[in-house]
């Protein structure tokens, strides 16, 4: 990254670890996707020391209901991704193991019970303890059972809208239904409990918000569409924070067009965020590593491989029509690949493989999500083969457990997979 | 009255001779266990040291792994309970027992009575048992025995934050590779035993006096590293290792006392009859 | 008595010999549909007299199946692919999944894709059930599954059969509790593995087939006197409770199995389809009544029911059969056990896999429950 185009003034040291080398300093953009995170769980915060109920919700739960209604909410995975990345996980995972938790439940899920304990995760930002939970079953069936946990420790009522598993490759009709009248159900069980009004208008706008952020985040991400690349793909980790949290607010549209405006002048300049010549473009398949990020950009970047692709972060790209109940149920109930057939899986990231340039797919193999895991290895085969045998190469992780991961496997394999991709690109030129 | 306990582990066969249920008059290990030469050759030496033979011991309880193919055992008891006795014998006010054997690890609670309250067993996974080390040992290249002293040294701990046996192999490896001492590799790997061994003793609700058992427990490095975790001291009974074939020896007195007990009881309910006539 | 060995026999191997069955049934010209764990509208494909059975892996080496789920999947998942995909299951012309946990979302995908002689009907229930349009949703998803089964089997599955086979199905629910009731009386007859080959056998007949043994069954139970078990009685809860071998050390440590709340036995009889109009909207309403932690519930009723079976059938211990990998029951863990702590009774976990091999650390727990006992 080119510091001279920074705002000096902007430029702030890493605050977050005490690190050996200098750590680039972080973009503008990047503050302002911390400072509006930071803003939210202060916000619950005060909300609650004012005697408001606020809730955690699962990160695809429709967050447009709560904002029309005014509730504050806060993400237990977001929460526990940035426990992890921090390095804090520990003593949560140590704790939530001693009592009663296996090993094998999701590491999110692990790191959020002993939370829903200790209720104290400092450095990192503390969630309010929550007095309602909201579920949405989309991106996986164990979180649902890992809120009823929190909703029986805590003794409060659980929201919850099942968006089912679809096994055809769009939203039945009686999935829309059933999913919609959940949707009018919390929407009005919710607004009782918390003593909030629905107001049908505001609902729209938030929509509306919604949409102009998606938009621009769409905007964001087609940036890795050019040849090289402006931005390193692994940043955009750093912003799904405000895409999960606040994206139903003007605030989340500001950090956006502040970070397209720094991309512009990437390009205008001829520079990138990447840390590197690039050299391969890949498909990063499946949640980060987060306690390794910094690895994983660090042995990635020594091969010039930029991640130009994930389908996580597009998860939360949904498309609908303001005011349109029955829209937002579609959009939900469509957006993950966690509860879509594998052909829709396979189609989109053949069209993800075509228009972003890339070389080849890195698949996470995460001890800590069966839904991505267990579809994994057949998804890998077909997604190669409607690629043309696109290289693709797969390593073992865990997106909070730090136990899970070997730097050297991952090391290795990338090594090898940079010569893999090197050969292919190599034939296709050739013919 | 002398009773024997045999305790045939997966790497050792154990045996004592106790006299009464209070006495160890003999001891004897072989270093190799089940399916081997060591459950009858610790079988002969055990006899030879007390100076008797089978008909001069009242009971044989087995224990351990391969009890079940002991065929000189009137009884086989598990060698969880076993433990618990035999610790509780060694360490009279001990309430939580660990015991990293060779091929699994577990952690025992003990009620004020000594009887067992709960256990813990961990799941099918080398990371926090005695082949663990045997792993790391050979990588490091130094023997088992000498890792708790060489540890000592240790000025800068690595970390080993693995779970998985294999990833932890790789990453002791890699550490050795980048020039760390020996000594501080060994502590990381004492630390990192003694957290997922710890965890067991979370699970099943220790509380003090803690007792470890078992092989492992020699490693003055894991049993340092696991008070640090547990935060209490540790007792490690110098008899330790035998302590499944002292509890065995002891349920084996046991069953002869309820029985003569028992006797006991229906020659004075006879002696009542008679003087009531 | 000897006509009651003759049909716990029969059951007997009817329950080891999955293989045979599918042969015998194929032989005689009937059709037969797998059903994948734990739940589904089976008596759809009664009606048509199609032969449903039941698919809950074997203990089998996996090497095909690696190709499509990781080692950390569920056992019996990994073992259904496998006897898939080598060709056990072969003469089935389609299965039913339904989408109950994250990786039967995954397997109604790899099971479609990769075992490609065999069509796969996936299926999902409505985990909110307190909303009456999950009712409505439930109902259009049998009647997506109705008009599959027909399709892929040439039939037609009328309303006066579909009500007929609810009749059945209910009229062995009945069976099967009295057995589990009378079971109890009868410890020494109803062994650990004898009361799993009557569960199991059920998966591998016909309703009416197994109906008519069981009235025979639990007719020849109770003109038996009842027998005092001198052992302890343990209550087993989560999946499975297999294979044999596991079976054998309760029964070498004198522990009897004096009630259940396993997904392949109890749970399946407890709920009867309840009355209604329409087959499909009864089968529905089954759904909705069941208790059952792969629905969204806030209480769990499960403590009431684990607490009322160790009480009421004075069982001294908690047996948990703790499938490998299963997060939901994983969960539903986290609120039973100190329950079920709390009001006294010990809770032993052991854990149950699919790979064949040496039971000694299970061995060595049941064991030492029994000697804590």
């Amino acid at each position: 990254m080119n510091e001279q185009n920074m705002n000096p003034a902007a430029v702030q040291p890493d605050q977050a670890a005490a690190p050996a080398k200098p750590k680039r300093p972080k973009s503008k953009s990047q503050l302002m996707a911390g400072a509006l995170l930071d803003k939210a769980y202060n916000d619950t915060m005060e909300a609650r020391a004012r005697g408001e109920k606020i809730g955690w919700a699962t990160s695809l739960f429709p967050q447009e209901i709560a904002e029309t209604l005014g509730l504050h909410i806060v993400y237990p995975e977001n929460h526990g991704a940035a426990i992890a990345a921090k390095k804090l996980a520990a003593p949560f995972l140590e704790y939530a193991e001693a009592h009663d938790c296996n090993n094998d439940l999701c590491s999110y899920a692990k790191i959020d019970i002993a939370y829903a304990d200790i209720f104290d995760c400092s450095p990192a930002s503390n969630m309010a303890k929550p007095d309602f939970l909201l579920i949405g079953n989309n991106g996986c069936n164990e979180i649902t059972k890992w809120f009823e946990v929190i909703g029986r420790k805590l003794e409060i009522p659980t929201f919850m809208i099942d968006f089912t598993y679809n096994h055809m490759p769009y939203v039945t009709d009686s999935r829309v239904q059933y999913i919609k009248a959940q949707i009018e159900q919390v929407i009005e069980a919710l607004s009782a409990f918390t003593g909030t009004t629905w107001d049908p208008d505001r609902f729209a706008e938030i929509m509306r918000v919604s949409t102009e952020n998606r938009n621009l985040w769409e905007q964001v991400a087609d940036y890795l569409e050019l040849q090289p690349s402006p931005l390193s793909g692994f940043d955009l980790f750093n912003y799904m924070g405000p895409m999960v949290f606040t994206r139903g607010r003007r605030e989340t549209g500001d950090v956006m067009r502040q970070l397209i405006a720094e991309i512009e002048e990437h390009i205008k300049n001829g520079t990138s965020t990447f840390p590197a010549k690039e050299e391969f473009r890949v498909f990063w398949e499946g949640i980060a590593c987060w306690p390794y990020l910094s690895h994983n950009l660090k042995t990635l970047k020594k091969y010039g491989i930029n991640v130009c692709a994930t389908a996580y972060a597009r998860a939360w790209s949904l498309d609908y029509t303001p005011g349109d109940i029955e829209s937002l149920a579609r959009a939900y109930a469509f957006t993950s690949s966690n509860n879509i057939l594998l052909e829709e899986s396979v189609r989109r990231r053949k069209e993800w493989n075509t228009k972003f340039h890339i070389d080849g797919t890195i698949y996470h193999v995460n001890r800590a999500c069966k839904v991505m895991v267990c579809q994994q290895q057949e998804l890998m085969r077909q997604v190669s083969e409607a690629c043309s045998g696109l290289p693709y190469m797969s390593f073992d992780g865990d997106q909070a457990d730090f136990r899970n991961f070997s730097e050297a496997q991952f090391e290795t394999r990338i090594e090898a997979f940079a010569e893999l991709m090197r050969k292919h690109k190599e034939e296709r030129r050739n013919g | 009255m002398l009773t024997m306990g045999v305790d045939i582990g997966s790497t050792a066969s154990k045996a004592v001779i106790m006299e009464d249920g209070k006495r160890i008059i003999a001891r004897q290990l072989v270093a190799v266990g089940t399916g081997t030469r060591g459950p009858s050759e610790v079988y002969k030496k055990i006899l030879e040291e007390a100076g008797v033979n089978r008909s001069g011991i009242a009971r044989i309880v087995a224990t351990g792994y391969g009890r079940l193919t002991f065929a000189q055992a009137d009884r086989e008891l598990s060698e969880v309970s076993c433990h618990g006795k035999g610790m509780r014998f060694l360490c009279p006010r001990v309430c939580t027992v660990i015991d990293i054997g060779g091929q699994d690890a577990k952690a025992l609670l003990l009620d004020d009575r000594g009887n067992l309250e709960n256990f813990i067993m961990n799941d099918k996974c080398a990371a926090g048992t005695g082949r663990f080390l045997e792993a790391m040992s050979r990588v490091l290249d130094v023997q088992v025995e000498d890792m708790g002293r060489l540890s000592e040294k240790s000025q800068n701990p690595v970390s080993i934050s693995s779970t998985c046996a294999v990833f932890a192999e790789s990453e002791v490896i890699s550490r050795l590779s980048s020039d760390e001492k020996v000594e501080d590799i060994l502590a990381g790997i004492h630390a990192s035993v003694a957290k997922k061994v710890s965890g067991l003793a979370a699970r099943v609700g220790y509380r003090p006096q803690v007792a470890m058992s078992g092989g492992v427990a020699k490693n003055k490095g894991i049993v340092r590293a696991m008070e640090q975790e547990l935060k209490c001291g540790i007792l490690v009974p110098e008899d330790c290792q035998m302590a499944g074939a002292i509890g065995a020896a002891l349920f084996a007195y046991q069953d002869m006392t309820r029985h003569e007990s028992a006797a006991d009881e229906r020659a004075i309910y006879r002696k009542g009859e008679k003087d009531d006539e | 008595m000897a006509n009651l060995q003759e049909k716990l026999q029969y059951l007997k191997e009817v329950a080891g010999n999955p293989g045979k069955q599918l042969a015998q049934y194929l032989r005689q010209g009937r059709q037969v549909i797998g059903t994948f764990p734990y739940y589904t509208p089976e008596v759809l494909a009664d009606a048509a007299g199609i032969v449903p059975m039941g698919m809950w892996g074997a203990q089998t080496e996996i090497s095909q199946a690696r190709k499509y789920l990781v080692a950390f999947a569920c056992p019996i998942m990994q073992s259904c692919m496998e006897l898939g995909l080598n060709g056990t299951y072969h003469g089935v012309k389609a299965v039913m999944i339904p989408s109950m946990c994250d990786t039967l979302r995954c397997v109604t995908q790899d099971f479609k894709l990769g075992v490609r002689d065999i069509a796969c009907i996936p299926f999902t229930y409505p985990q909110n059930r307190k909303i009456p349009a999950a009712a409505a949703y439930l109902k259009a998803e049998f009647t997506q599954v109705k008009e599959r089964i027909e399709e892929i089997y040439q039939v037609a599955i009328e309303e006066e059969a579909v009500q007929k086979s609810i009749a059945v199905y209910n009229e062995h629910n009945v069976q099967m509790r009295r057995f589990a009731k009378l079971a109890n009386d009868h410890l020494d007859v109803v062994t650990p593995i004898v009361r799993h080959e009557v569960f199991k056998s059920a998966w591998f007949m016909t309703k009416a087939e197994h109906l008519e043994i069981m009235k025979e069954i639990n007719d020849s139970l109770e003109t038996l006197p009842a027998h005092i078990f001198a052992g302890k009685k343990v209550i087993l809860t989560g999946i499975t409770a297999e294979p044999e071998g596991l079976l054998q050390i309760l029964e070498d440590q004198n522990l009897a199995v004096a009630g259940d709340d396993l997904a392949q036995e109890m749970r399946q009889y407890r709920t009867d389809i309840p009355e209604g109009d329409d087959g499909i909207g009864r089968l529905a309403g089954q759904w909705m009544n069941r208790t059952d932690p792969m629905a969204h519930d806030d209480e769990i009723k499960r403590l009431e029911l684990l607490g009322n079976l160790l009480k009421d059938n004075d069982a001294q211990a908690l047996i948990v059969c703790l499938m490998k990998f299963c997060d939901p029951e994983e969960y539903e863990f986290v609120a039973y056990n100190k329950y079920i702590k709390s009001l006294g009774y010990p809770v032993l976990s052991i854990d149950i896999d699919q790979q064949p091999g040496a039971y000694d650390q299970a061995r060595t727990r049941i064991q030492t429950l029994a000697e804590m006992l």
